[in-house]
């Protein structure tokens, strides 16, 4: 009778020993003193998603971190998070392209860091890459994850109107990322010279109202209205931020001086 | 005994700024300084590239290695970073992790660590002096082989292709021509062959900073490509933002895990160690025959196995001495380490004042700089050079192709084997002379006696199976006891056919003999002139031999 408890007991645990074999936790591996090839790109991925002002200065062209959007560095629903390993490679319209998870990676430099495209077999490229994977364990390949990218708000019924934007900005995000968006402490800045540019996904008025919607305030998401969060993200999307890297400073410029 | 060893040793490893009393022109040597900091920040970038680093460890080795192969060091050379040391360090480590990522650094700098630990061992060891067994002929096959190492690997960058790596050239240059021309980058390629152009166009016009002219012709292209077609376009991969520090220091990792791990890099560390101080030692030699400076070699060595073995631990990977930015110091009339020293202070300063210029730097433009580096490290002059010689020619060739087809290390060792080889041929060498007197016949050594060179005496001692026999001593440079036995051994067989052994020999090598036990059967003829002088050709010879048989 005992030993059919215990193989009874056994066939329940066997899930939760099988669980425990699982990748291990971040806060885990980075006490871990020696750390294989894969597991060290890992960690290295989540200190540039992390601190990408550190650990990926080489590329990076603004204030930001990776983790100013992707949320909780990417394990937050809702707020991009980065467990999208299985969705690529992927048609994408932004450039016309099959886009390797690299190239997505790359791309964010570019448009989202303000920074420079790196090499395909950039150190930090694959080091973001393996981070991805680690993430991605447990998704199915090829569908969408749970919580991908950020809702899609409703139709409101009205445009998105900068000027009350501007209000509900002053009101809830200006003591965090300042009344000028330059940023405060953590909180990134929102415009300006040190913000995404004008290429980025943020830039999009779409997708920044759903992420303000479903984040911002944040620890407070889904408090501001559909309506207050496009608003919002009218207005910032008015404000200076630098140019978009796919436009030509030469063909600017001759358009500037010719008539 | 053991206190005065230390004692030099000591003395050997602490700074001692002798140069100090030589120094007259301290404007000179910072200038030269400057200019030598401005050489080696590309080569820097470039050769962190080829060891699979990020640029700014390439910088930090400009930087410290630098610094400390100067405090340490007695002579003006330029350490910093090696080709040679760089490609080494890349075929070691990168079977072990991916390039740059957090493992392969560590196990970079753990490699690093070790080439110093094998340096200073030479040091401990006096064994700087085995340098000089190492022919030129094949430090030069090893820079040629190494030139084209380094030709094949800029390829990847210079069209703009993402690296790979071949067993064997050819099969790279098939791939890209059959599988990737039309992966080729048209901007890549373009900014590159400005690159070289200007390199080469203005190697006419100055020799020695045209490397400068071809990385500012290519940062100009890139400049302007960038202008006017966006990077989204061109897709033109650049440099990037280097994250400088002025004290980078970190602890190499140091865990047991690493340490099993990186017994398969030992093989690698006493290569690098072996290639980067013969590399250093040719220098120190050379700038010893043609300045005046007051150069100790095993100094020299100490300061290099110092320097690689700190540069771990301010993040900079393993260096040498460098041939072509020593040439340039020594051209401004730098003749004291205090250039180099401002050299290193140098690299840190302009690297922090242009590092917004650098972040738009092409990595095109390097690749072209790369190119022009290798090709000229391959010279048709110096296989003409050692086609003079055989053995040169041969030992040239052969570590030239080992690296071409089978990699550096391999090259290294053939390399290092073969000038041994050579080595060892010439001197168990011995030259016979024959000659037939009323006394019998004379046989006249000449060379070193000893286990090596017995077959061509014996086959002497064999063709005289009658008569008695004098061997000529008198210019045998070392004997040694298998000669002592032979000799004992041939006198009883030749007392046996009744003929009679004698050694011509002077005083020393009568009592050496005599001690060694040649026995009875051996009659030792004493010369008149025990200490005759020693460079006496050999045609003169007879006249100086005479004199002792006439006693």
């Amino acid at each position: 009778m005992f030993q059919r408890y215990l193989i009874l007991a056994a066939l329940l645990l066997a899930p939760a020993i099988h669980a425990q074999q699982d990748q291990p936790s971040i806060s885990q591996l980075l006490q871990e003193p020696f750390l294989d090839d894969y597991y060290s790109n890992v960690v290295y991925g989540y200190e540039i998603v992390t601190d990408s002002q550190r650990h990926a200065s080489r590329y990076v062209g603004n204030a930001l971190n990776c983790s100013s959007c992707h949320l909780q560095a990417g394990t937050q629903k809702d707020a991009l998070p980065l467990n999208v390993a299985g969705m690529y490679p992927k048609w994408r319209a932004k450039n016309g392209k099959r886009n390797g998870i690299g190239l997505r990676i790359r791309e964010c430099f570019l448009y989202s860091m303000d920074g420079i495209m790196p090499p395909e077999d950039a150190p930090e490229v694959l080091a973001v890459s393996a981070y991805v994977s680690y993430l991605s364990q447990g998704e199915v390949m090829g569908a969408e994850p749970d919580g991908r990218g950020v809702p899609t708000l409703p139709d409101t019924g009205y445009d998105p109107n900068p000027a009350s934007g501007r209000l509900v900005y002053l009101q809830q995000c200006a003591s965090c990322h300042g009344e000028q968006g330059q940023g405060v402490g953590v909180a990134p800045p929102v415009w300006g010279l040190d913000s995404f540019n004008r290429g980025a996904g943020m830039h999009g008025i779409e997708t920044a109202a759903g992420f303000i919607w479903a984040n911002m305030p944040l620890g407070r998401g889904r408090s501001l209205t559909h309506q207050q969060a496009l608003d919002v993200a009218a207005y910032i999307n008015l404000q200076i931020r630098p140019a978009d890297p796919r436009e030509s400073r030469f063909l600017k410029l001759l358009e500037a001086v010719l008539p | 005994m053991i206190a005065r060893i230390a004692r030099q040793l000591l003395r050997e490893a602490l700074p001692d700024f002798a140069w100090r009393r030589r120094l007259t022109h301290w404007r000179t040597e910072i200038f030269a300084g400057f200019v030598g900091a401005v050489l080696v920040i590309p080569q820097g970038i470039n050769f962190a590239w080829l060891a699979g680093m990020q640029p700014e460890y390439g910088l930090y080795c400009a930087i410290f290695v630098t610094l400390f192969a100067s405090l340490l060091g007695s002579s003006s050379m330029m350490s910093g970073p090696n080709t040679a040391v760089a490609i080494l360090i890349g075929a070691a480590v990168l079977p072990l992790a991916g390039r740059g990522s957090p493992v392969y650094v560590d196990f970079v700098f753990l490699l690093c660590l070790m080439v110093g630990i094998v340096q200073l061992l030479f040091w401990l060891l006096r064994a700087g002096r085995l340098f000089q067994y190492i022919s030129p002929a094949a430090i030069s096959g090893i820079s040629a082989g190494a030139g084209f190492l380094i030709v094949m690997s800029s390829l990847d960058s210079l069209l703009g292709l993402s690296s790979f790596q071949t067993t064997f050239f050819y099969e790279k240059l098939y791939v890209i021509l059959s599988d990737a021309v039309d992966l080729v980058n048209p901007w890549s390629l373009s900014i590159a062959l400005i690159t070289i152009t200007a390199g080469y166009l203005g190697r006419e016009y100055s020799s020695r900073y045209f490397l400068l002219i071809a990385v500012a012709a290519g940062y100009l292209a890139g400049l302007v490509v960038a202008f006017i077609w966006p990077q989204p376009v061109t897709e033109l991969e650049y440099l990037g933002r280097m994250p400088i520090e002025w004290l980078p220091w970190r602890v190499p990792t140091l865990t047991m895990e690493y340490l099993m791990i990186s017994v398969s890099l030992i093989p690698y560390a006493v290569t690098i160690a072996v290639i980067g101080l013969a590399q250093s030692l040719v220098i120190v030699r050379e700038l010893k025959m043609e300045t005046d400076q007051d150069i100790r070699l095993d100094k020299e060595v100490y300061a290099q196995g110092v320097a690689n073995f700190l540069a771990p631990f301010f993040s900079a990977f393993a260096g040498a001495g460098s041939f072509n930015r020593t040439k340039a110091n020594q051209a401004l009339g730098a003749t004291t380490p205090l250039s180099t020293f401002a050299a290193s202070v140098f690299v840190l300063l302009l690297v922090s004042a242009l590092g917004p210029v650098l972040t738009w730097m092409p990595m095109a433009a390097l690749a072209g700089t790369l190119f022009i580096v290798g090709a000229n490290m391959i010279k048709w002059s110096d296989v003409q050079h050692y086609a003079q010689v055989r053995s040169e020619l041969v030992i040239y060739l052969a570590s030239f192709l080992c690296i071409v087809f089978f990699g550096l290390a391999s090259g290294v060792t053939v390399a290092v084997v073969l000038s041994v080889t050579a080595f060892l041929l010439n001197i168990s060498r011995v030259e016979l002379r024959e000659e037939s007197t009323q006394a019998g016949t004379v046989l006249r050594v000449r060379g070193a006696l000893f286990y090596a060179s017995m077959e061509t005496l014996s086959d002497a001692f064999h063709r005289h199976l009658q008569g008695d026999l004098t061997v000529d001593l008198q210019y045998a440079t070392h004997i040694d006891q298998s000669a002592v036995d032979f000799f004992a051994r041939e006198a009883a067989q030749m007392r046996r056919r009744g003929q009679t052994l004698h050694l011509l020999v002077n005083a020393t090598q009568g009592h050496f003999l005599q001690a060694m036990g040649v026995g009875e059967n051996v009659r030792l003829q004493a010369l008149q002139d025990d200490a005759p002088p020693a460079t006496i050709p050999f045609a003169n010879l007879q006249s100086a031999t005479t004199t002792g048989e006439t006693r």
